[in-house]
């Protein structure tokens, strides 16, 4: 009997989102299906309604014919379906062998586990895929494509029909993704369903059959991979209609002097990476999570140590050991991880505000409580946060009043900030109060400071960034204006491989 | 809007909590005391109660500050201990002036606390391990202080001089002593370190979440070395003044106050994260833990009962914080909802 796998008018929506709206697709057994989509299409809500992670509110999973209810992720397990994420599920301090059979250990007749058994088994499907892995290995101590591997074979070993790949090229050298493709070809013969998520254009035309395009949680086309080509691709994962949001923000247009100037910045992470920001103008960094991004905000903050080449700030060679050092010289960041880095979430709005400034904030010896609360005041006043008083902890904040806390905090009179990071400031954040942010953000620039704006979101890159600097790979892989930036021809060099 | 102020402050604060823990405390004594024919809510008790917690108070202070910052310190006894025999063998052995071996008693002990803040933050390791290792690296340097060849073991020093003498049995208008008044102070210089200063605040910051306050221009790491020392030479402090009110310095001197101070501190509302709490709570809960022993003996418990009630108070007293906790975190939960569920339809994989 031929293995399909049907999804059938699959909607899923959160308060204020519909992250997915009458998915109706079929992968048939033996086929290799891709799901791409922009960050924010819905890839990974299906998946994990696939993987009994989240339920749908509406329509059906079917497998071979018949309908699939999942509660839990163990359920889908059982029904043979698995999900191999990026990060990777295995227990790293166990051996290969006891991963790959985990939850199903032979035993002897005693009832104890069965060690040699175990490995025989272990060795027998080992084998059978080729591979050069030990079944007594430690997995944490396993390259990281074979501990993708290991995963594969626990997923096979549950005699999964549906195997679901999220992005699993992304920590691979090109070796390696050799090694994974054999494995996805292996299972194909066997009639195998495959899913597989996956940004890099040139792997999807090379292991894939069908291609299904997301965007903004719809499916938009169902392609068979050999009649379509890559510009195509693009521009069904992209063209959406862009609102007034952008049209009307009111811009800086004059900009100064060079502000900041990058040239061949190396860190363990990125490389060569050069620049140049003026006063007042808004430089965008596009590219993918993980493209590097973030590395240059640390490393220009400080945070994180360089290795070699030369930051200029007006003009002056400068040298950071901690982000201290950054602030001195006017340098601000917004951290990507709001309540990870950015915030106390514990302290009140009135320490988070005044974190950066507190030395100037003395009476004395003392801290002069009164000016704290005055500083914290014009924050709340001038971003409006919405708060009843400024010794609520921020953790009752909503999402967009604490990054305006953060931006309070850079923005205060007793700072002076010339250059503004701000990494994925509309993260999580209402459409209503992102478009208060692009405003704020222009604001910034017709103060003359320069900003940074790093966004996993293309749209609002291009459309708020004077300068488009595109990041792939830890690699600058092009420059444009804002005039000459489309989606499309950003995308292509961010997907560059 | 502006800060929240006066009596509905207080009253949900933690403080308020503790008062009342502490109260309930002295009423079930008094009440169960009475119905033995005895009497709790003496003077004497209260000043007993107040002597017997000066030394742990040192560690605690200690312990607590180093808490706010999210660290730990398993090793104060042992630094403690140091403290006790280095003065000693210093004025005895090596014959110093007082103030000279003072001082370098509280240096060396402080330069013991440096090595657990190397440990933690240049070589990672979580304080609980840290300063549980170098516990036991001190015991071994009393071991070397206090070895006596003839005997093959350690030994006991007595010991006294003026000097002792008067840190130990000093009575100010013959009823307080005077290391109840050096406690006293240290209470208010910390206190005040903690809630009015730079310092202080940025103590707070940097428990709440080293990450952010680092990328916030706010130095971690110099906070954590500093208080990993004033935890050691507040422990080394401690085992002077016990050896001054005992009169002897040995292995043993401390070694029942191994968590005293931490569980003083966890109870006077310093999270175990870091990031809250004060002195005013250590101090609280100082009295809590001592008020409670000093009850059980008055009623005269067996003492099993007494160390197992201990525990409940404790887990009562803690849980009453995590009600607290668990409220904040609902709030935070509901105003994240929507929030969360963006991220996971954003990030699109």
């Amino acid at each position: 009997m031929e293995q399909y796998l049907e999804f059938n008018g699959i909607g899923k929506a959160f308060p204020g989102v519909q992250a997915l709206k009458d998915i109706s697709f079929r992968v048939s057994g033996g086929k290799v299906m891709a799901l791409i989509g922009e960050n924010g299409a819905g890839k990974s809500t299906l998946l994990k309604i696939l993987s009994g992670d989240l339920k749908s509110d509406e329509g059906t999973v079917s497998l071979s014919g018949k309908k699939m209810d999942f509660n839990a992720p163990c359920e889908a397990l059982d029904a043979g379906i698995s999900v191999i994420y990026q990060e990777r599920q295995l227990i790293p301090s166990v051996s290969v062998m006891e991963n790959i059979f985990a939850g199903n250990l032979p035993k002897t007749k005693l009832g104890l586990y069965d060690k040699k058994e175990l490995k025989k088994q272990a060795k027998a499907l080992i084998d059978k895929f080729g591979l050069p892995i030990e079944p007594t290995a430690t997995v944490g101590l396993l390259p990281v494509a074979y501990q993708q591997m290991v995963e594969i074979m626990k997923a096979y070993r549950r005699n999964s029909t549906v195997i679901a790949f999220d992005e699993p090229t992304a920590p691979l050298t090109d070796k390696e993704i050799d090694i994974l493709f054999n494995l996805i070809a292996q299972l194909k013969e066997e009639g195998k369903v495959v899913l597989y998520v996956s940004h890099r254009m040139p792997e999807i035309f090379k292991v894939t059959d069908e291609i299904v395009v997301l965007k903004d949680g719809r499916l938009v086309k169902t392609l068979n991979t050999a009649e379509t080509n890559e510009a195509d691709l693009i521009k069904a994962m992209v063209g959406r209609d862009i609102g007034d949001t952008y049209s009307n923000l009111r811009r800086n247009d004059k900009y100064g002097d060079v502000l900041l100037e990058v040239n061949n910045l190396n860190t363990h992470v990125i490389s060569d990476i050069s620049f140049k920001l003026r006063r007042g103008e808004i430089v965008g960094f596009a590219g993918l999570v993980g493209s590097g991004r973030t590395e240059v905000a640390r490393a220009l903050f400080g945070a994180d140590p360089v290795l070699s080449g030369e930051v200029k700030i007006e003009g002056k060679t400068v040298h950071f050991k901690a982000p201290k050092d950054a602030i001195d010289n006017g340098i601000a960041l917004c951290p990507e991880d709001r309540k990870e880095q950015g915030l106390i979430l514990w302290r009140s709005i009135k320490d988070n505000v005044c974190m950066p400034v507190l030395g100037k904030l003395k009476k004395g010896l003392f801290m002069d409580e009164k000016a704290k609360e005055e500083l914290a005041l014009d924050a709340v006043k001038k971003y409006s946060i919405k708060t009843t008083n400024i010794d609520k902890t921020v953790m009752e904040l909503s999402g967009g009043n604490q990054q305006k806390v953060i931006l309070g905090r850079w923005t205060s009179e007793k700072i002076v900030t010339k250059i503004l990071i701000l990494d994925e400031p509309t993260k999580g954040i209402d459409v209503g109060t992102k478009a208060e942010i692009y405003q704020m953000i222009c604001d910034f620039a017709k103060q003359g400071i320069g900003v940074i704006f790093i966004s996993s979101e293309l749209t609002e890159v291009i459309n708020v960034a004077d300068t488009i600097i595109v990041m792939h790979n830890g690699h600058i892989t092009g420059q444009i204006g804002r005039q000459e930036a489309t989606e499309e021809n950003v995308l292509a060099m961010a997907m560059l491989d | 809007m502006g800060s929240e102020k006066g009596l509905s402050k207080f009253l949900k604060s933690k403080m308020f909590t503790l008062l009342i823990i502490l109260a309930a405390l002295i009423i079930v004594f008094t009440v169960w005391s009475a119905l033995l024919g005895k009497s709790f809510f003496t003077v004497d008790t209260l000043l007993s109660v107040v002597d017997l917690l000066v030394v742990t108070s040192f560690l605690a202070i200690g312990s607590g500050a180093l808490l706010i910052t999210g660290n730990m310190d398993l090793s104060v006894v042992s630094v403690g201990c140091v403290g006790g025999l280095f003065i000693v063998v210093a004025m005895k052995t090596w014959l110093l002036p007082w103030p000279v071996a003072l001082i370098v008693t509280l240096v060396v002990c402080a330069a013991f606390g440096l090595i657990n803040a190397v440990l933690v933050n240049e070589f990672n390791f979580q304080p609980f391990i840290a300063t549980m290792a170098t516990s036991s690296v001190f015991k071994g340097f009393q071991m070397l202080i206090s070895w006596d060849a003839k005997t093959g073991a350690a030994q006991n020093f007595s010991y006294s001089n003026p000097f002792t003498k008067f840190l130990g049995t000093y009575e100010l208008f013959g009823v307080i002593p005077f290391t109840v008044i050096i406690m006293i102070v240290a209470f208010i210089i910390y206190g005040v370190l903690l809630s009015k200063t730079k310092f202080g605040t940025t103590v707070y910051l940097v428990g709440g979440n080293p990450q952010a306050a680092r990328l916030s221009g706010l130095n971690p790491k110099k906070a954590s070395y500093i208080l990993f020392a004033n935890s050691a030479a507040l422990s080394g402090f401690a085992g002077i003044v016990l050896a001054a009110r005992t009169g002897q310095a040995n292995q043993l001197a401390l070694s029942s106050n191994m968590f005293t101070g931490l569980t003083a501190a966890l109870l006077g509302g310093i999270a175990f994260g870091g990031g809250s709490g004060g002195m005013g709570g250590v101090f609280v809960g100082l009295l809590i833990l001592n008020i409670f022993n000093k009850g059980m003996a008055i009623v005269n418990l067996d003492s099993y009962w007494a160390a197992a009630m201990q525990g409940v108070v404790l887990v009562v007293a803690l849980s009453l914080d995590f009600s607290r906790a668990k409220k904040v975190t609902k709030i935070k939960k509901d105003t994240s909802q929507p929030e969360k569920i963006v991220e996971t339809a954003g990030t699109g994989r």
